[in-house]
């Protein structure tokens, strides 16, 4: 077997001088590039974190229940990563239920919707907890285990005021027109009763 | 009766028998029918704007329903008048009366039987008006509570037209079976 003395160095981004693996064999070469691997793991993951986002949202929610047979609450937001991260996949947690962002048409532009029965969203004040794929990941796993998701750190929170809905004038339009046409005619049979005594 | 004999009827007679008939003047007439038009064309106003039924798609169904509505609640009005006229009549026959002998009690002339028939014509004239007007408020109020009625509460959901047709048919078919009950 020969042995060859080989030196290569690497350029890594936190390390001021180069660093520098020396190998004897062949069948080394294996071996470094797992190293090479593991040194660059912390960078690639480091990668996939938005760092310091910043959110601009819009919310809606349905404003009443004559038409709409559920309430439906969307919350729509632009996220901008510090490290210029863009679409990346985001998960958010609202009210238990775990619903992936959708992605739409514009850049780094994210939708969430539930929707349900008018009676189970209240009116009040939402909190929209928006995890990233390792964040998600670690929800899942909380919830697997039965533990409490509360002390996960989302990578934002949004709030989302729902006002209530309007389910609609207590008296309708056409009750009162109906009353009103009683009255009148009330009025004329009393007088017709009067006129034919 | 024979034709000769027609024309034998004193002015009294034949304001008894105009008292006493079905039969409504011209103007009378025009009068219900006009009225009998507005009050049935009401409805499509109704289906067109809160119904949102289409107004010349449905135009057939909205004029035959407007000359049948026409029709009946016109026939209610007749026979409303002639129940009312009568009872009007009695009611206001003294101070009719009154009324015209205070008015006439300067005219010397005028011979006793003369004044009588003032006096008949007068309360012919006053009932007639009264019931006609009364007939029509009357027979009106009681058409838009039926058509408000059948058509927002009982017939709320079925289709438009289905509804219309009902409503409609309904509120002046009833409007007309009730004018012709006699009871007080």
């Amino acid at each position: 077997m020969f042995l060859i003395r080989r030196e290569i160095s690497f350029y890594l981004p936190w390390l001021s001088s180069p660093f520098n693996v020396t190998y004897e064999t062949m069948a080394a070469t294996g071996k470094v590039l797992v190293i090479i691997g593991l040194c660059l793991l912390p960078i690639l993951t480091n990668g996939d974190t938005c760092l310091a986002p910043q959110i601009k949202s819009q919310t809606y929610s349905t404003p009443e229940a004559i038409v709409s047979t559920e309430t439906v609450l969307i919350v729509e937001f632009t996220v901008n990563c510090k490290n210029l991260l863009k679409n990346i996949n985001l998960y958010a947690d609202v009210l238990g239920r775990l619903i992936p962002a959708t992605k739409t048409t514009e850049p780094n532009k994210y939708q969430i919707s539930i929707s349900d029965e008018h009676k189970k969203l209240p009116s009040g004040n939402y909190e929209v907890r928006v995890f990233d794929e390792e964040g998600f990941a670690s929800l899942r796993k909380a919830q697997r285990s039965g533990e409490s998701t509360e002390a996960l750190k989302p990578l934002f929170t949004l709030t989302l005021n729902h006002p209530g809905i309007w389910t609609g004038s207590i008296v309708q339009t056409e009750f009162v027109a109906a009353i009103t046409a009683i009255v009148v005619w009330w009025f004329a049979y009393t007088s017709r009763a009067k006129l034919l005594a | 009766m024979a034709g000769g004999k027609q024309n034998k009827l004193s002015r009294e007679e034949e304001l008894l028998l105009q008292d006493f008939s079905r039969n409504v003047s011209t103007k009378s007439s025009a009068l219900f029918y006009g009225n009998a038009f507005i009050v049935s064309a009401i409805p499509m106003w109704l289906f067109w704007r809160i119904h949102q039924m289409d107004l010349y798609q449905s135009a057939i169904i909205f004029v035959i329903g407007t000359i049948i509505s026409t029709y009946l609640v016109a026939l209610a009005y007749k026979n409303v008048k002639f129940i009312l006229k009568h009872k009007i009549a009695l009611k206001r026959e003294d101070a009719v009366a009154k009324e015209m002998m205070k008015k006439l009690a300067d005219d010397k002339r005028m011979t006793k039987k003369e004044k009588d028939e003032r006096v008949l014509w007068k309360k012919n004239e006053v009932a007639d008006y009264e019931a006609t007007t009364f007939s029509i408020f009357y027979n009106n109020a009681l058409y838009l509570v039926l058509l408000i009625v059948a058509s927002f509460f009982l017939l709320k959901n079925f289709n438009p037209v289905v509804n219309y047709s009902l409503s409609v048919g309904s509120a002046a078919g009833l409007l007309a079976l009730f004018s012709t009950s006699s009871k007080v």
